[in-house]
C-alpha cells in the first residue's frame, strides 16, 4: 500500500473518530432503526395483506392450548412420558437382541477362532475378552434407546412444540438464574448428556448456556438407568412385600431423577449467583410457527446428527475402558492383580463413603461409559471374594437371574446402605468420558471442563459420605 | 470403622473453616488480598483523580475521599510532589501537566472498565464502580488500550461521561448544557446524570430519569423546575436539576413527546407502539431485542402467556417473541392504543 | 406468479431438471462460491438440501449450525460450492454467529450470497438482506415458504420488491422444489456477471447519523474508488469496528473476486477456521 493511502485512510479514521463523539452513544440503535425503517417500507410496498385477520387461526389456537395455565403443564408432561415410555419399552426388545447377537453368539465364535489358530491366552483375552466385551456391551446397551429417543425428541422439535416447552417452563430456570431453554438441554441429557450438552447450543446467552453445559450431567442418562433400576429393584424392593416390590422400586428410580433435576435447579442457582455472576445474560425466545415435520428425513438426520456420532465416540472411548481393566484383572504382582491392590487401597476410603473399593474402582474403569458399571462391580467382586460365577478375570458377564446377583452382592459384604450410596453416587459423580470431551468442544475452556467433570464427584462425596455416616448413627442409636 | 459421630464432626469443622478463609468478600483470604492492594500507588492515584475532579480539594476532603486518616494524606502528598505531579499554591493543590496526564490515564481506565463492564458481563450496576476502582489501577496502558479496541473505542462510560481520549483529551460536547438553561418548551435529550452527591442521584433516580430520555422544559423559576419525560411531569428544585445535563434537539423532533407505560402492563391482545427501551438493557441485550426488531416506532401486540405465567409472548414484525417480565417492564409503549 | 412461468415455459433451460447435479460433499475444483445466509425458521437448511443431495438437519433454532455446513453442485458448465451460514437476525457483528456470517460475506468475497427469506415475514427479514446488500451487490433473494404466505392470505410481489431491492427474487416453497430451477438461474446469472445488482443502500436519515455518514463515506470514495461498499465501511468506522480498520490498512477489503480462485479459498479456509 502506498504511504499516500495510508495518510488518507488514518485521516479518515481520524475523521471518523471525532464524528462518533456528536453521533453520541445510541449509535447503534440509530443505525438498526434506519434499516428497519426502509426494510418497513420496502416490505409494505411489496405486500398485500388480507383485509382482515383470518377468523380461525391454526398456530393461535394450538399455542392457546399448549401454553394455557390449565392444560399447558399436564400436556407437556404427558407428551415427555409418552416419549420416555417408547424409549424404555421400545428399547428392551432390541436391546435383549443385540446383547444375544454380540455377547452370546458372536462372543464364543471369535473365542472359537482364537482356539483354533492357537492365539496366546494373553492376547485372545486381551481382544475379546477386554476390548471386544466392553465394547460389545456399550453398543447394546446404548443404541436402541438413542435410536428411538433421538428420532422422536427431533420430531417434536421440527413440529415447533420443544419451543414451546421452553416458554412453559422458563418461569422455574429464571428462578434459578437459567434460561427457559434449558430444560430441552435438559431432557435431552436424559437421553445422553453428551447430546444435551450439544443441545445447549440453541441457548444463545453465555451465562445460561455454561450453566446449562455444567449442569448437564444431573439428568439421569440413559447410561445410568440400568444401574438405578437393577440397584432398586434388588434392593429397595426387596424391602417390601412382593406384591409392591415393582411400585416401590420404581419409586425409588423416578426419585433418584427428581432428586437430579432438584440438583439441576440448585447448582444453576448457586453457579449464577458465584462463580458464573459476571458473565453476559440475555433473554429472547423466538417462538416459529408450527409446521409439519418430515418423518424420514427427520429419522435419518437424527439417527446420522446425533446417534451414531454419539455413539461413535463411546465406542472410541469403550475399547481402551475394556483393554485396561482385563489388564489390571489379569496382571498380577504377587499372587494379587493390579485391580485387586487399587481395590484394597480405595477401600477404606469407599466404606466411609458407604461404598466400598469395588465400586469405586468401577466407576473410574466406566469413566468412558457408565453403561459398563454394573457388569465391572460384578465382575471384581467376583475377582475380589472368588465367589463362584462369572466367566473368569476381566470378563463382564450377566447373571441370568436376580437371586444370582443378590448372593454376590452379598457375598462383597454389601448392605442396604451401600445400595442406597451406590445409587445416589451414580447420579451425582463426573460426567462420561464422552460428556466431558464434548463440554471440552463445546465451551473452548480447560476451566470449565474440571469445574464441569470436578464439581459432581465431590459433591457425590460428600453427599454419599454424610448419607452413610447418618445412616450409621442413627444404626448405632437404635 | 470409624465412629460415624466424630467422623461428622470433623467433616463440618473442616467445612466451617474453608468457609470462613475462603468465603466471597467476607473470608479471610479475600480480606488478606484486600489489604494487600491498598499499596502507596493506589492511594496516589486516587488522590490525583480526587484532585483534578473537586473545585477545591483539601488535605480533609482527601482524608473523606479515601478513608485514611490526614496523616496518611500528608504523606501521600509529600510523595507526588516529589514526583512533580502535584504543586501547592496559596494552599491550594494544582496538578502539574504531567499530574493532569496520570489523572486521566486513571479516569480512562475507570471509565473504559464500567463501559465493558456494563456492556460485555452480567455485573448489576451497583457492583460497576467498585469493580472498576479496583481494576482502574491494575490495568497496564496496553491492556487499557486492548480494552479500548475490543469495546470498539467508545466515547461515554456508562452513566454518559466522556472517556478521556488515548492522547489525553477529554471532549465534552460543545452542546452540552444544564436543564435550567434550556428555553421553554424547548425539547432535549438527557446525556448526563451527576452520580455525587448519592442522595440527589437516588432522588433523580427515584424521578425515573435516565441517560438518553427525552425531555421538555415546561416551567423554570428560582424556586422550581417543571418539566416533562417519558415517564411523566417532574418538580424539582433548581439544586437538584443542576445535576442534569442535557443535549438539545438539533431539529424539532416530528413526533409529540409522549408519556408511555411499561410493555409488561398490556393485556393479551392488546397493541401498542414501541416509545423507548430503558437504557437499563444494555449490552447483548440490547443489541438481541433492537435485532429482533423491538425499536421505537415498532407495533408490538401482547399475544399469549406462558403456563407458567411469566415469559410473555408478543407479536413483533410477524414473528412471536416471548420476553420476561424483567425485560418488558424496561420497555415504554404508548399509552393508547 | 411462479406457476405462470411454469405454464409458458416448459422448454426453457431453466426446466432442465438435469442441468442441476447434485455433488454432496464433494466440493473439488469448484468455480463459484455461493454463501447461503438467512433469519433463523426460513428453511435456509431445506435450501441447502435441495441443492446439494445433503441432509443437513438444524432444526428450528437460531444459533443451530454453529459451524459452517458445506456442500456442492453443478449447474450448466459449472460446479458451485455452496456454504450454509448461521442463522442469524442481523450482521452487526453482535453474537459469534452473526460475526461468522459477515465475515465470511465480507472477507469470503462469495461469487452470490443467496439470502433466503421467509414471504410471510418480510419485514423482518429484509433488515438482513438490507444489511448484506449494503456489503455486496452479487445477491440473489430467494423469497421461500410461499405456500405458507397463501394459506395466510398474504400476496408478495416479487417484481415489485426486485425493483426495490435491485437484485434478483426468486419466489420458492424449497420444501416441494419449487423454484428451484429459477433460483439456479438466477445464481448462474450472478455468479458470470450476467445480471448485475444495483442494490438499494439504506437511508440513514436521522440527522446526527446523516452528516457523520455522508462525511465519512465521502472520503472512503476518494480514497478508495474500487471499494463496492464505501457507506457501509464508513458505518462500521464509525461504529469504532477495529477490524475493518485493521482489513483497510491490510488492503483486505474491495473486489478480490476476480484474483485468483485459490487464493481466495486459502482466505476462506482462514475464516473457517476462526
Amino acid at each position: 500500500m502506498t504511504t499516500e493511502n495510508t495518510q488518507s485512510l488514518e485521516n479518515i479514521l481520524s475523521t471518523a473518530q471525532t464524528l462518533r463523539w456528536e453521533v453520541g452513544i445510541d449509535f447503534h440503535e440509530k443505525v438498526t432503526e434506519s434499516i428497519y425503517t426502509d426494510a418497513a417500507r420496502i416490505a409494505d410496498r411489496a405486500t398485500t395483506r388480507p383485509e382482515e385477520k383470518p377468523r380461525f387461526d391454526f398456530d393461535r389456537k394450538l399455542d392457546q392450548i399448549l401454553t394455557s395455565r390449565v392444560w399447558g403443564f399436564p400436556l407437556m408432561l404427558a407428551l415427555l412420558m409418552i416419549v420416555f415410555w417408547l424409549t424404555i419399552s421400545g428399547a428392551n426388545v432390541p436391546s435383549s437382541m443385540l446383547a444375544t447377537l454380540l455377547l452370546d453368539t458372536i462372543h464364543p465364535l471369535l473365542k472359537g477362532f482364537a482356539a483354533t489358530i492357537g492365539m496366546p491366552w494373553w492376547l485372545d483375552g486381551f481382544l475379546f475378552d477386554g476390548v471386544y466385551m466392553a465394547t460389545a456391551w456399550v453398543i447394546s446397551v446404548m443404541l436402541p434407546p438413542m435410536a428411538i429417543f433421538f428420532p422422536l425428541f427431533t420430531l417434536l422439535e421440527d413440529f415447533g412444540y420443544l419451543p414451546r416447552v421452553a416458554f412453559n417452563l422458563d418461569n422455574m430456570f429464571r428462578k434459578s438464574g437459567a434460561h427457559g431453554k434449558q430444560a430441552l438441554s435438559m431432557t435431552m441429557g436424559f437421553g445422553c448428556n453428551a447430546a444435551g450438552v450439544v443441545a445447549t447450543r440453541i441457548i444463545d446467552s453465555p451465562r445460561e448456556r455454561l450453566i446449562a453445559i455444567i449442569t448437564n450431567n444431573f439428568a439421569l442418562c440413559n447410561g445410568r438407568w440400568p444401574t438405578q433400576i437393577l440397584i432398586a429393584s434388588l434392593f429397595i424392593g426387596a424391602l417390601v412385600p412382593v406384591q409392591l416390590a415393582g411400585l416401590v422400586s420404581s419409586m425409588a428410580v423416578v426419585g433418584i431423577a427428581l432428586l437430579g433435576i432438584f440438583l439441576t435447579f440448585a447448582s444453576s442457582k448457586f453457579l449464577s449467583k458465584t462463580w458464573l455472576k459476571g458473565e453476559v445474560s440475555t433473554f429472547s425466545l423466538e417462538l416459529p410457527p408450527y409446521r409439519p415435520p418430515r418423518i424420514w428425513q427427520t429419522i435419518y438426520t437424527s439417527l446420522i446428527d446425533r446417534t451414531f456420532i454419539i455413539l461413535w465416540r463411546a465406542i472410541i472411548f469403550a475399547i481402551p475402558a475394556g483393554a485396561v481393566l482385563w489388564l489390571s484383572a489379569n496382571i498380577t504382582i504377587a499372587g494379587t492383580s493390579l485391580a485387586g491392590y487399587l481395590i484394597n487401597f480405595l477401600n477404606p476410603f469407599g466404606l466411609l463413603l458407604g461404598l466400598n473399593g469395588v465400586i469405586l474402582v468401577a466407576f473410574i474403569v466406566a469413566i468412558p461409559a457408565n453403561e459398563i458399571v454394573v457388569p465391572t462391580i460384578m465382575m471384581l467382586t467376583v475377582l475380589v471374594t472368588g465367589a463362584n460365577g462369572g466367566e473368569g478375570a476381566g470378563v463382564m458377564f450377566e447373571l441370568e437371574s436376580g437371586m444370582e446377583t443378590m448372593a454376590l452382592f452379598e457375598a462383597g459384604g454389601w448392605t442396604l446402605l451401600t445400595a442406597v450410596n451406590l445409587m445416589l453416587f451414580s447420579l451425582i459423580h463426573n460426567p462420561c468420558s464422552t460428556t466431558i470431551y464434548t463440554i471440552y468442544k463445546e465451551t473452548g475452556s480447560k476451566k470449565w471442563t474440571w469445574v464441569a467433570a470436578l464439581a459432581p464427584v465431590l459433591m457425590g462425596f460428600a453427599v454419599t459420605f454424610v448419607v452413610a455416616q447418618v445412616w450409621r448413627l442413627v444404626e448405632m442409636i437404635l | 470403622m470409624v465412629n460415624p459421630l466424630f467422623a461428622l464432626l470433623i467433616a463440618a469443622a473442616v467445612t466451617v473453616l474453608g468457609f470462613y478463609v475462603f468465603s466471597p468478600e467476607r473470608g479471610l483470604f479475600w480480606k488478606w488480598q484486600h489489604t494487600r492492594e491498598l499499596s502507596e500507588r493506589v492511594l496516589r492515584e486516587d488522590a490525583l483523580k480526587h484532585i483534578y475532579h473537586a473545585k477545591n480539594a483539601s488535605v480533609e476532603s482527601l482524608a473523606g475521599a479515601l478513608s485514611i486518616s490526614t496523616n496518611q494524606v500528608a504523606d501521600v502528598i509529600e510523595g507526588l510532589q516529589s514526583l512533580e505531579l502535584l504543586e501547592i499554591e496559596v494552599s491550594n493543590f494544582k496538578l502539574t501537566s504531567d499530574g493532569r496526564d496520570y489523572a486521566l490515564r486513571i479516569i480512562r481506565a475507570h471509565r473504559l472498565y464500567e463501559r465493558y463492564l456494563a456492556e460485555e458481563t452480567g455485573y448489576d450496576e451497583v457492583n460497576w464502580h467498585e469493580k472498576a476502582h479496583q481494576l482502574e489501577h491494575e490495568l497496564s496502558s496496553e491492556d487499557v488500550e486492548a480494552l479500548a479496541q475490543k469495546l470498539g473505542n467508545p466515547t461515554h462510560d456508562p452513566h454518559g461521561d466522556p472517556i478521556p481520549t488515548a492522547d489525553g483529551k477529554m471532549v465534552y460536547s460543545e452542546k452540552r448544557t444544564r436543564l435550567a438553561n434550556l428555553e421553554l418548551d424547548e425539547r432535549a435529550r438527557i446525556i448526563h446524570l451527576e452520580d455525587e452527591p448519592e442522595a440527589v442521584y437516588a432522588q433523580l433516580v427515584a424521578e425515573g430519569l435516565h441517560i438518553g430520555q427525552e425531555i421538555r422544559l415546561l416551567e423554570a423559576t428560582p424556586q422550581r423546575i417543571r418539566f416533562e419525560t417519558g415517564a411523566g411531569e417532574h418538580l424539582l428544585a433548581p439544586i437538584l436539576a443542576a445535576n442534569i445535563s442535557v443535549i438539545p434537539f438539533a431539529e424539532e423532533p416530528e413526533k409529540e413527546l409522549e408519556v408511555g407505560l411499561p410493555l409488561s402492563d398490556l393485556e393479551i391482545g392488546e397493541e401498542r407502539e414501541v416509545l423507548s427501551l430503558s437504557p437499563r438493557i444494555r449490552g447483548a441485550e440490547r443489541r438481541r431485542l433492537m435485532d429482533l426488531g423491538i425499536l421505537p416506532g415498532t407495533m408490538i401486540e401482547a399475544e399469549m402467556e406462558s403456563a407458567g405465567g411469566d415469559p410473555v409472548a408478543y407479536r413483533v414484525r410477524g414473528a412471536v417473541i416471548a420476553l420476561r417480565k424483567d425485560q418488558a417492564a424496561m420497555i415504554s409503549v404508548s399509552a393508547e392504543a | 406468479m411462479t406457476t405462470n412461468t411454469k405454464d409458458s415455459c416448459e422448454t426453457c433451460p431453466i426446466h432442465d431438471a438435469a442441468a442441476l447435479k447434485k455433488l454432496g460433499v464433494d466440493m473439488s475444483d469448484f468455480d463459484y462460491v455461493v454463501a447461503l445466509a438467512g433469519n433463523p425458521n426460513t428453511g435456509k437448511s431445506t435450501v441447502f438440501n435441495a441443492l446439494t443431495g445433503l441432509r443437513q438437519h438444524t432444526g428450528n433454532w437460531p444459533g443451530k449450525t454453529v459451524s459452517r455446513a458445506e456442500g456442492g453442485f453443478e449447474y450448466g458448465d459449472h460446479k458451485y460450492k455452496l456454504v450454509d451460514l448461521p442463522g442469524t437476525y442481523s450482521l452487526l457483528a453482535t453474537s459469534l454467529d452473526e460475526e461468522v456470517a459477515r465475515d465470511f460475506i465480507l472477507f469470503g468475497q462469495p461469487d452470490v450470497t443467496i439470502v433466503v427469506v421467509d414471504a410471510t415475514r418480510l419485514e423482518r427479514n429484509l433488515n438482513l438482506v438490507l444489511q448484506v446488500l449494503e456489503i455486496t451487490n452479487r445477491v440473489v433473494v430467494a423469497l421461500n415458504l410461499m405456500d405458507e404466505a397463501k394459506r395466510h392470505g398474504i400476496q408478495v410481489d416479487e417484481r415489485r420488491l426486485a425493483r426495490d431491492l435491485g437484485v434478483p427474487v426468486v419466489p420458492m416453497v424449497a420444501r416441494q422444489g419449487e423454484g428451484v430451477p429459477e433460483l439456479l438461474q438466477a445464481v448462474g446469472e450472478v455468479a458470470n456477471r450476467k445480471t448485475v445488482g444495483k442494490p438499494y443502500r439504506v437511508k440513514y436519515d436521522s440527522p446526527e447519523l446523516k452528516k457523520a455518514v455522508t462525511e465519512v463515506t465521502k472520503q472512503i470514495e476518494n480514497a478508495y474508488p474500487e471499494l463496492p461498499n464505501p457507506q457501509w465501511v464508513a458505518l462500521r468506522l464509525l461504529d469504532g469496528d477495529e477490524r475493518i480498520a485493521e482489513a483497510l490498512r491490510k488492503g483486505e477489503l474491495g473486489d478480490l473476486t476476480h484474483g485468483d480462485i485459490e487464493k481466495r479459498s486459502a482466505q476462506l479456509q482462514v475464516i473457517g477456521n476462526q
